[in-house]
């Protein structure tokens, strides 16, 4: 049986359907069994971040109303063949989800993967509480501003309440990824400091992921950033997918500019 | 404790000419022989001398309970007696007021409060935990929190005790309270004449999380 884990922010526009796309591949690469889910019915784009986008033929739409078999929706990544992916529609909206075909679907999923990872739709709406509802696990991705923290803060509050798991007495596992992090931004103090974010969200830091350039360029290509050995991205994502594995992996501290390190350097000397 | 009570006699005397004490002693001394001799003013070695030969006790400069009437006494003690009636009473009503305030049907949580989350509580309210932005307190009795508020509070008790919060948006009886007025500690927030007045809880800051 696998877990089942949603990935949310409140807001857009923070990064994660580019979180699942790389911690998906990152579980891959682990050798672990891993599919990722797109629920943003209606806007899907998990599968052209995962250089898929020609190869979608049946939607998860289709598969709860049972028009296509869940193995024929499936769809194996060419990066790693551990990795399955399962799209969204593009044409319906989200009202066509309910409770009980999500929950079926997902326990389908459970099944066949060692992990099953939902992208969820921006915003708190019934896309977003169909996404936790049946979820073991979320990781919650921020950007160090106030707006995305306060969104958090706000999806966090309604998968404490309306998570199936919740219901039952149990506890949903919260992990938070800080995105798009500017060294240099949080030493000048324009930046959140991610201890002040924990302090405000409270939950589990699951990793940091540095603000870089070459993301826009991965997505665009279809090749996931974890796949580039030299981006700063990309190693932040080597490091929490190993954790999500199990692994134990040292929080690297990135936010210390380069400049700023050197800095602290001379200053041992002086 | 073991104590004894009894009167003496006093022969109180302010020495001036000491020729003239010394005659008087010698032809009196008997008869004071059961008296306690205060002497007033300066005692020359040779009169302290002369006294310690005689066998007479003696003290200086002392100021000595005068005697009063035993209707005095009583009118004293009756006195006494109903001041301490009227404090004691005084305290009483003043700890029955506390009381009233605070015991509004309490409800202490220690959760954090977070965004889009509105809590109305009927009473009192002690919260031990932070309150996110965009999260909304209301309450009909006294508010307590102890960690920073970055939301909302609506409080219409006697009284809030809220830590420093710059980022909050607090409201007391219809007032909005200016935050900044709010010190790095527990302030005590009233409302006396219509007018918000804030005051630190405590001389020394308590730390909560111990």
């Amino acid at each position: 049986m696998g877990i089942v884990i949603a990935v949310i922010s409140g807001k857009g526009g923070v990064g994660k359907t580019t979180a699942t796309a790389n911690i998906g591949l990152g579980i891959a690469i682990n050798n672990k069994k891993c599919v990722v889910v797109d629920f943003d019915i209606g806007q899907r784009n998990l599968d052209m971040i995962l250089g898929l986008e020609n190869r979608v033929v049946y939607d998860m739409v289709q598969v709860m109303d049972e028009e296509a078999a869940l193995k024929q929706a499936l769809i194996k990544s060419k990066a790693n063949e551990n990795l399955h992916f399962l799209a969204a529609s593009q044409t319906k909206d989200k009202s066509v989800l309910d409770s009980e075909k999500v929950e079926k679907l997902i326990a389908e999923l459970k099944k066949s993967f060692d992990f099953v990872i939902l992208d969820a739709p921006a915003g708190i709406e019934s896309g977003y509480e169909h996404t936790i509802e049946f979820a073991d696990a979320a990781i919650v991705i921020v950007n160090p501003e106030v707006s995305s923290i306060r969104d958090a803060d706000r999806a966090i509050g309604i998968l404490d309440s309306k998570s199936a798991k919740v219901k039952k007495g149990e506890e949903v596992a919260k992990y938070l990824i800080i995105n798009r992090i500017v060294a240099d931004m949080v030493e000048s103090g324009e930046m959140l400091k991610s201890d002040d974010i924990l302090e405000i969200l409270n939950i589990k830091l699951l990793g940091k992921v540095p603000e870089d350039r070459g993301v826009i360029d991965a997505s665009n290509q279809g090749k996931p950033v974890i796949l580039d050995k030299k981006s700063i991205a990309g190693q932040a994502y080597t490091r929490i997918s190993g954790r999500l594995c199990g692994q134990k992996v040292d929080m690297k501290n990135i936010e210390i500019s380069d400049a700023g390190l050197f800095k602290k350097i001379v200053g041992i000397f002086k | 404790m073991q104590s004894k009570q009894y009167s003496i006699k006093v022969y109180e005397t302010t020495i001036t000419d000491e020729k003239k004490f010394i005659d008087f002693f010698n032809s009196n001394h008997t008869l004071f022989k059961d008296h306690l001799i205060v002497i007033q003013g300066e005692l020359s070695s040779t009169i302290q001398e002369y006294l310690e030969n005689k066998n007479l006790k003696y003290l200086q400069n002392m100021v000595l309970p005068k005697g009063r009437t035993r209707k005095a006494l009583e009118k004293e003690l009756k006195a006494e007696k109903t001041d301490a009636a009227v404090s004691q009473q005084i305290t009483q009503n003043e700890l029955e007021r506390l009381s009233n305030q605070l015991q509004n049907n309490l409800t202490v949580l220690d959760e954090m409060i977070r965004s889009g989350k509105e809590l109305s509580i009927e009473g009192d309210l002690l919260l031990l935990n932070r309150v996110n932005s965009g999260a909304t307190i209301i309450t009909t009795g006294n508010l307590i929190i102890t960690k920073v508020v970055e939301g909302a509070i609506r409080c219409h008790g006697n009284f809030m005790m809220l830590t420093a919060s710059p980022k909050a948006n607090i409201v007391f009886h219809d007032v909005e309270v200016d935050n900044t007025l709010l010190e790095d500690r527990l302030n005590r927030v009233e409302l006396k004449n219509n007018e918000i007045i804030i005051t630190p809880v405590l001389k020394k800051e308590i730390n909560w999380a111990l």
